[in-house]
């Protein structure tokens, strides 16, 4: 183990510190010890990446800093001051801090109201405070929707206007909590733009590395509650062997992996651009989608003119910026919505009747894996759906075990599927759906929100089966590796059908709809 | 008793005149809301960076009267509609605020959803009150012949003034709550003496309304992928307690963090009132002719028609 | 069900929206002040439970889980109630407000039995915690129907018809109800025990502010 490097980079001595945490130790009412003996300087001007695993306490580092909580031990303080009671009222007002849903932090009725109460509470009269709000929004490019309901808003436009109620107030300081999960490509460029004007302090804590290598040029490494490092970005990501042993190794995804790789499926696949319409030399397609559309009841037209047909045991990659009409899609290939068109599946035309038994076939592991546990234990989730499909109750415990070591969750029967941890909820909701033995597996974002280590895990896991699977993602190292076809949606229609090879090869096809991504190698 | 008149009917007449009426009411009633329904999402084509209602013209002489008055004259007005006994009366409500309704400029599909709404206590009302009212002297009652069931007359007058009343004061809440942004309209209710934390309350919970009913249709997604289907048994009520329970989690949770959110920009237990205006010369005169014609609707009611003379003085 | 306007006597009518008030202040004042927005948020989370359908049959309810309400919020359930009311009656396009103190009585003063019953009763054990929750949850929607009967009871012998029937259709009802309350408990029990504890929300951390 090589030694632990606890000095802060900026040694300049008795600069104007922003702010600082002095042996800050903090334990939760159950007794759990979350944090112990940080010590952290940040200086005007200094950008900061927190990294860690999920778990070591960066959102609790997060909420100490902004005076949300107050430390069991040692002091934060802001500009010289120690943050206590009395001083935190006007200390927040100086300290911007962005949580990771959009959605906790916009609670006025419009847009520009909210953005606008921040500016009240730091004493602007009304009118000052609209204007300045205004303003605001101007800057993140959401003027246009001043006066909507936040609940109209799509999710990065939420992001922003959270954003924009932050930056408002113009803080010293601003704090981060993972501002980019669930954001595609070309909207984590809006927002890199957008930080990279802000003239003040910033510590962002994200699993992105590429993301965080674009902004910070400092990073403290947090592990089990306490820093294990502070230095600069490039040594960092330099020191792969440091990584690997605080095990959260980003380089597996900085490595291009050889072209054969993703051949590892089985290769009854086509890999045609269009496949022939009769598809009397290939066997029948597991899905196959003609001229499918489907408009929403208040006639936004979601998905236009599908033609999708997926074999047996093949892998496919469905990419597009959000809104693109991927998750309404995977909606229609499960039977949730209808739409109009042809649509069959494993040979059956799917309506009205069949539509409602497709569960039985497709899978599907979404992306807030919260949205599909709902028992208290393990095992009756995964027994939930083994009931419906008609397991015989004899065979049901040994299914369950089976497939809890299938996700490496061995052991995990009596837990409560909400007090496990984000990474195994995922594989949780995985289990439960492998459980049922789909013949279409479909995966909605799989990697988001998890931190390296899970989602090595996970890919671990998937790489090795053997059902047909359907994995929409942004994560573009996922789609090199485990799949072999990969569609490109823009605006409800499939614009490109190429072997994931080709995509990723052509610049220009990455380079459009704002996905871009890059496979730098660590210098 | 023995005053009340007695109709004899054959018994047949029963689908006829009662029963068929009603499903024919019911299936419109379920058919409107249905239509209503697919109109009432928002469109897209507004121009949201301005506020709302500036753009439609300043709208109606309700849109600019000013909120306390507004709020104060329509309660008043409301239960003084609730207390009208009769159906004559009852009805000349209806259309008043009918008209009330069409000077607010309220688009019809909000009227008619107001309208529908409450249709299923109502029609409880309207298809028994009629057959369990007693019998008072003068009633018709009208029997079907050999079944016991007797249709009183006055019965059904009775439900038809509920259901008219229930109309009157149903069609005024949009013009309470719809010509002016909600938060004007719900800080009027502040200053005219409720405390400051019930609008902000109220715009709260507005708010995540709509971010709760995104998580459970979420959530019930989730449960129909694993085969989950609404039947009348055990397994659905385990299922529903199972989605209420994390509902509750989830909800609990997000609490606590909006409140950090809130408390992160500055929150110290006040929220800030949009502006207020001054009482003017028009608003007191809307306050005046509301209120005078409430006023001539009770006389109306209690006296008949023979109360008019008094008013018109 | 909710009671319309227009079926109450006016007297009845607006001594139920005075009491109403009175009892919504009084549940506000025994909210700690810094708790009133949560209370808010959750209040649209009751609000979005009591949307959903549950099948009896060839219909189906919704559920008004005095039982849950009170024992998720104790004291704040009236207040959580009223404005639950106060938000289907303004913007989700049902019905006027003279009912609304009517209704909130109907449907607050059975959670607040229902919270301090759970409470007094719970015990130590989770079987303990479901059996009483069931109990609270059937107890408390019986007591919903018997409020409702004697306010429609007010408007004279014309609506005694009315109420029985009332009173009748809420039967299955009660008995759904506590079942849904018994399982929900169960849930709670065992992935968040600390809602089911009588303060607003578990202990608070060190907070400030």
């Amino acid at each position: 183990m090589h030694e632990m490097i606890k000095e802060p980079v900026s040694r300049e001595p008795r600069r104007t510190i922003v702010l600082s945490a002095q042996g800050v130790c903090y334990r939760y009412p159950d007794g759990v010890k979350a944090l112990s003996g940080i010590d952290m300087r940040i200086a005007p001007g200094d950008r900061i990446a927190l990294v860690g695993r999920n778990g070591s306490g960066k959102t609790t580092l997060i909420k100490l800093l902004c005076g949300l909580i107050a430390p069991t031990a040692g002091n934060v303080r802001c500009k010289g001051r120690t943050l206590s009671a009395e001083h935190y009222d006007r200390s927040r007002l100086e300290i911007g801090v962005l949580f990771q849903d959009p959605d906790d932090q916009l609670f006025g009725h419009t847009v520009v109201e909210d953005v606008a109460f921040g500016l009240r509470n730091q004493g602007l009269p009304r009118e000052d405070a609209h204007q300045r709000a205004m303003q605001a929004l101007q800057q993140v490019n959401l003027a246009t929707l001043a006066y909507k309901e936040p609940h109209h808003l799509s999710y990065g436009q939420k992001k922003r206007a959270a954003l924009a109620g932050i930056l408002a107030m113009q803080p010293k300081i601003l704090l981060l909590d993972e501002p980019t999960t669930n954001l595609d490509p070309g909207q984590e460029a809006v927002l890199l733009d957008l930080l990279k004007h802000f003239k003040g302090s910033l510590l962002c804590v994200s699993h992105d590395l590429i993301f965080l290598y674009n902004i910070c040029r400092r990073a403290v490494v947090l592990d089990q509650g306490r820093i294990h490092h502070d230095y600069t970005m490039h040594d960092l990501v330099s020191q792969r062997r440091y990584l690997r042993e605080h095990r959260f190794d980003f380089s597996f995804r900085l490595v291009c992996l050889p072209a054969d790789s993703a051949s590892k499926a089985p290769a009854s696949t086509s890999t045609q651009k269009n496949p022939p319409a009769s598809g009397k030399m290939n066997p029948p397609p597991l899905v196959g989608m003609r001229n499918y559309a489907y408009q929403y009841p208040d006639g936004t037209r979601a998905l236009q003119g599908i033609h999708l047909f997926i074999q047996s045991e093949e892998r496919i990659a469905v990419v597009g910026e959000n809104g693109a009409g991927k998750t309404t899609l995977l909606s229609c290939l499960i039977g949730l919505r209808q739409g109009t068109g042809d649509y069959y599946f494993a040979g059956m035309p799917v309506k009205q009747k069949q539509r409602k038994r497709l569960w039985r076939q497709v899978g599907i592991v979404f992306q807030d894996s919260a949205d599909q546990l709902f028992n208290s234990s393990v095992q009756e989730e995964i027994a939930f759906g083994l009931r419906r499909i008609g397991c015989p109750r004899s065979a049901i415990q040994g299914r369950i075990g089976e497939v809890l070591s299938m996700v490496r969750l061995e052991g995990f029967e009596n837990r409560v599927p909400l007090h496990l941890s984000g990474g195994e909820r995922k594989r949780l909701a995985l289990a439960c759906v492998l459980a049922m033995e789909p013949a279409l597996l479909i995966l909605d974002e799989p990697t988001a929100g998890l931190d390296p280590q899970g989602q090595a895990l996970f890919y671990n896991i998937l790489k090795n089966f053997k059902t047909t699977i359907l994995l929409v993602s942004h994560d573009m190292f996922l789609v090199n590796a485990l799949t072999n076809r990969t569609l490109m949606m823009h605006q409800g229609q499939i614009i490109q059908d190429l072997t994931t090879r080709d995509f990723m090869r052509d610049k220009s096809l990455r380079g459009l709809n704002g996905l871009t991504f890059s496979l730098r190698q660590p210098r | 008793m023995a005053d009340a008149v007695y109709i004899q009917m054959p018994w047949w007449q029963l689908p006829l005149l009662v029963l068929m009426p009603l499903a024919a009411l019911a299936v419109m009633i379920l058919w409107l809301r249905r239509v209503v329904q697919k109109q009432s999402v928002p469109g897209e084509e507004r121009d949201w960076s301005v506020p709302p209602l500036t753009q439609s013209g300043g709208g109606s002489p309700v849109h600019r009267w000013d909120v306390r008055c507004k709020i104060v004259t329509l309660l008043v007005y409301s239960f003084i509609i609730a207390s009208l006994r009769h159906f004559a009366p009852a009805c000349a409500a209806v259309c008043l605020s009918l008209v009330v309704s069409m000077i607010a400029k309220i688009p019809f599909s909000r009227v008619l959803f107001r309208l529908t709404a409450l249709a299923g206590f109502l029609g409880l009302l309207l298809i028994v009150m009629p057959f369990t009212v007693a019998t008072h002297t003068g009633d018709t009652v009208v029997v079907f012949g050999g079944m016991g069931l007797g249709l009183n007359l006055r019965g059904l007058i009775l439900a038809a003034t509920i259901i008219a009343k229930a109309a009157a004061i149903a069609l005024l809440m949009e013009p309470l709550v719809s010509t002016a942004p909600l938060p004007v309209t719900l800080h009027g209710l502040s200053r005219l003496g409720a405390p400051d934390m019930a609008p902000q309350m109220v715009l709260l919970s507005h708010r995540y309304v709509h971010v709760f009913r995104h998580e459970v249709r979420r959530m019930a997604a989730g449960m129909q992928v694993r085969g989950f289907s609404m039947q009348t048994d055990m397994e659905t009520l385990r299922a529903i307690a199972n989605f209420l329970g994390m509902l509750f989690v989830r909800s609990f949770e997000r609490t606590e963090r909006v409140f950090d959110a809130m408390r992160a920009r500055g929150y110290t237990g006040r929220f800030h009132a949009p502006g207020e205006r001054q009482i003017k010369f028009a608003d007191v005169c809307g306050v005046v002719i509301i209120l005078s014609v409430g006023v001539a609707l009770l006389l109306f009611d209690r006296m008949g028609l023979q109360g008019w003379p008094l008013c018109t003085k | 069900m909710h009671i319309s306007d227009g079926v109450l006597p006016i007297s009845v009518a607006v001594g139920a929206c005075v009491a109403g008030a009175g009892l919504a202040a009084w549940s506000a004042r025994r909210t700690r002040s810094e708790d009133l927005p949560k209370v808010a948020v959750v209040t649209a989370a009751f609000f979005v439970a009591s949307l959903i359908h549950v099948p009896l049959g060839p219909t189906s309810v919704h559920l008004i889980i005095p039982g849950l309400t009170g024992a998720l919020l104790g004291s704040s359930a009236f207040l959580s109630v009223a404005l639950g009311l106060l938000l289907q009656s303004l913007l989700f396009q049902f019905g006027g407000l003279t009912a609304l103190g009517a209704n909130a009585l109907m449907m607050g003063l059975p959670a607040l039995a229902c919270g301090w019953f759970f409470q007094k009763y719970k015990g130590r054990t989770r079987m303990r915690k479901v059996v009483i929750g069931g109990l609270a949850g059937a107890a408390g929607t019986a007591l919903a129907a018997f409020i409702l009967a004697v306010l429609l009871a007010t408007g004279g012998e014309d609506f005694l018809g009315v109420a029985r029937i009332a009173i009748l259709a809420h039967v299955p009802v009660i008995i759904i109800e506590g079942i849904v309350s018994a399982f929900t408990i169960g849930f709670l029990a065992r992935v968040k025990p600390s809602l089911l504890r009588p303060s607003f929300l578990s202990p608070t951390k060190a907070a400030h502010g």
